[in-house]
């Protein structure tokens, strides 16, 4: 969309400075927009640096978060201070947030894409709703789920105990809109003819899905994956209400509780850092992922692969 | 090679409604093994409708889809020994050429062993031999549409069906390609039904054709009796350039194997069509059998008029010429090299051969009218409006 519209302006012949109402003379259309570079630049330091510094003080030698001290990576590794190595509450954290974030990937990627083509390929009434329903979830508050996810697995639900499997039926729902949305994006966009032509071809309905629809479909499933992974490893509100012990406490809820009190210093840095880190290589694996298995089609490169990763 | 395993297909009383609207409004057509029958019609005539129940991608309303003497009206497509070639070839693009054309074998019991040879085969026959393991999208349109045709041929269907299979190519590859076509389908004896909106297409490949408009069929025949004697003023026009005008029969001018019009002041000799017809009718003649005289030389059938416009073809002039009737009419003129006589303004005399004037029914809508409904009703398009649009 965006490429379109920038070749309509380049194709254009350039004019000479044309002459307004008022009489002043404008400058050149074609000029570099100033404005907009500098602003967005402002925007980008705006949101890295923060970041930035809170990565740097995580290799701080001394224990300050605000004074820097030399380089070391002993809030990683070191033996001997509270480092997320040794310290078995952050080491712990680091292999929850895993945990949660592949468990969580592996129920609800295949949930969702049965959603999505259940939603598109047999339109009824429910399917509507259900379509809605999808949506609902990004409107809602957090929170709200969160609050009545503990409810119901405290007062109803009981065999789904706090902890785990509570943080990943959690994570499961809130998160099941991502693979629903993007794959059923992806079946409008391939149509009905791929299905058909399976059909002719000689295959039955499940046939015509597993072979055809399935490969055809498997760009947006790897990207949806990818979001809802890296979206399970920035939870905070659903795992906070539901985790029950400190063993079950991620990455995220570790530095909450932690940041103002109890184990501080830039070991939390270094938790906040890694937790980064994992988000930044799924988001990598998804851009790479997703242009290799797309390689057959014609993409309009790398725009197509990033919304198609963002879930625009 | 070929396989003669029937193909006979008979549509008794075919059906097809969206909502209120008849798409296919009551088809009833015979087509014999081994034919190429070609459904003609505008966008929204009903022609691809028609294909895709065959085909088994809709179920009828009513009516019946006789193949080889079992009704498959109901039937899912996979089940049906018909294949179908997709006006967007619809050629998996995560498959290379040869996984492609062998997509249907693993469901028809070939053994593996001859699974290869086939594919090879198919290919050859489409002259597309050395492109295995291309994928889709590094073919040209061409050869894409080659890949479809191999891939459907590669399990010998009893009945092939093309749905506008030339549709997205440029002129000069559809014209090689219409050739070929027609070449290929005598080889592999197969019955083709072709569906287009391309009268060329059709009076150049068809062996009988039907012509469609509003969900019915108005004309079935062979390309000459169809383009030659067209039924009504809508095949007469949607076949090829066809001069309509508004006349009258002259009390009592049914002679025999002669009917007299009057157009306006002037009158005029028909002995084609209808010549028991009376009252107000419409006639067509073909702008090739017009032929320009020097202003008031005399003759039977010559009507005063004057050139509008002349348009160069290459091989022929297109010369619209408007009668002192005030009907517009075009005529063709082959180039010969010396050069058009005629220039805008020019008074001519227009000679309309007797034989070459057909009187047709009048269908009671005027001439822009039927002209407008040979175009299309874009709205009405049934195939565009099915697909995912919610």
């Amino acid at each position: 969309m965006a490429s379109v519209a920038g070749e309509s302006v380049t194709t254009s012949p350039p004019e000479p400075a044309q002459v307004t109402m008022r009489g002043r003379v404008r400058g050149n259309p074609w000029r570099r927009p100033w404005g907009m570079e500098g602003f967005t630049w402002l925007y980008i330091i705006w949101s890295i640096v923060p970041i930035a510094i809170a990565v740097l003080f995580s290799f701080n030698k001394g224990a300050s978060q605000a004074t820097w001290q030399g380089f070391s990576t002993k809030w990683y590794v070191g033996k001997g201070v509270t480092s997320v190595l040794h310290n078995p509450s952050l080491h712990h954290a680091v292999i929850q947030t895993i945990v949660l974030a592949g468990l969580t990937t592996l129920i609800c990627v295949p949930i969702g894409v049965g959603f999505a083509i259940g939603i598109d390929r047999w339109r009824s009434r429910t399917s509507n709703g259900l379509n809605f329903l999808m949506i609902f979830s990004f409107v809602i508050p957090e929170l709200l789920l969160a609050v009545a996810l503990f409810l119901l697995v405290t007062q109803g639900l009981t065999f789904i105990r706090l902890g785990t499997p509570a943080e990943v039926a959690g994570l499961v729902v809130w998160n099941l809109s991502w693979p629903a949305i993007i794959v059923r994006a992806r079946l409008v966009s391939i149509g009905h003819h791929y299905e058909e032509a399976a059909a002719d071809l000689g295959a039955s309905r499940l046939g015509a899905i597993r072979r055809v629809l399935i490969p055809m479909l498997l760009p947006a499933i790897f990207a949806s994956a990818v979001l809802v992974f890296a979206s399970t490893v920035d939870d905070f509100v659903i795992v906070e209400q539901v985790s029950s012990t400190s063993n079950t406490q991620p990455m995220s809820v570790l530095i909450y509780s932690n940041v103002h009190g109890g184990l501080s210093g830039p070991a939390l840095n270094a938790l906040a850092t890694i937790m980064l880190v994992v988000s930044l290589i799924a988001a990598l694996i998804g851009f790479v992922g997703y242009r290799w298995l797309s390689r057959g089609e014609r993409t309009k490169g790398d725009v197509e692969a990033l919304t198609a990763v963002a879930g625009i | 090679m070929p396989e003669m395993s029937g193909g006979h297909v008979k549509l008794e009383s075919l059906t097809k409604r969206f909502d209120d609207v008849a798409a296919v409004d009551d088809i009833s057509v015979e087509i014999k093994s081994g034919e190429f029958f070609s459904l003609l019609g505008a966008s929204g005539c009903g022609k691809t409708t028609t294909l895709r129940m065959v085909a088994g991608f809709e179920p009828p309303t009513s009516g019946k889809i006789l193949l080889d003497g079992t009704d498959v009206g109901n039937w899912a497509p996979h089940r049906r020994n018909v294949n179908t070639v997709f006006q967007s070839y619809a050629l998996f693009p995560f498959l290379t050429v040869a996984e492609n054309v062998a997509f249907g074998l693993k469901y028809k019991s070939v053994p593996k062993s001859q699974r290869d040879s086939r594919v090879a085969e198919a290919l050859e026959m489409v002259q597309l031999s050395g492109y295995e393991t291309r994928r889709p999208n590094q073919l040209s349109g061409g050869q894409q549409q080659r890949v479809a045709l191999a891939r459907a041929l590669v399990l010998r269907p009893s009945v092939l069906l093309l749905d506008e299979p030339l549709g997205a190519l440029d002129a000069k590859l559809r014209r090689t390609l219409q050739v070929e076509l027609g070449a290929l389908q005598k080889q592999v004896g197969i019955t083709f039904l072709y569906v287009t909106h391309d009268q060329e297409e059709a009076l150049t490949m068809s062996d009988r054709l039907a012509v469609m408009n509003r969900g019915r069929i108005v004309q079935l025949g062979t390309p000459e009796e169809v383009y030659n004697e067209p039924a009504d003023a809508f095949v007469a026009d949607f076949l090829g350039v066809s001069n309509l005008m508004d006349a009258q029969v002259e009390p009592g001018g049914n002679v025999k194997e002669c009917c007299h019009l009057r157009l306006g002041d002037f009158t005029l000799e028909a002995r084609a069509g209808q010549l028991d017809a009376t009252g107000a009718v419409k006639v067509a003649i073909r702008p090739e059998r017009i032929h320009l005289h020097p202003y008031q030389s005399a003759g039977v059938n010559r009507l005063p008029g004057m050139v509008e416009r002349l348009v160069f073809l290459g091989s022929t002039t297109h010369i619209y010429v408007r009668l002192a009737t005030g009907a517009a009419l075009q005529a063709l003129m082959r180039n010969e090299g010396a050069g058009s006589p005629y220039s805008q303004g020019t008074p001519v005399s227009v000679d309309l051969p007797a034989d070459a004037i057909r009187v047709l029914p009048d269908p009671g809508v005027s001439v822009a009218e039927i002209r407008d409904e040979t175009l299309g009703d874009q709205l009405l398009d049934v195939t565009s409006s099915v697909p995912a649009s919610s």
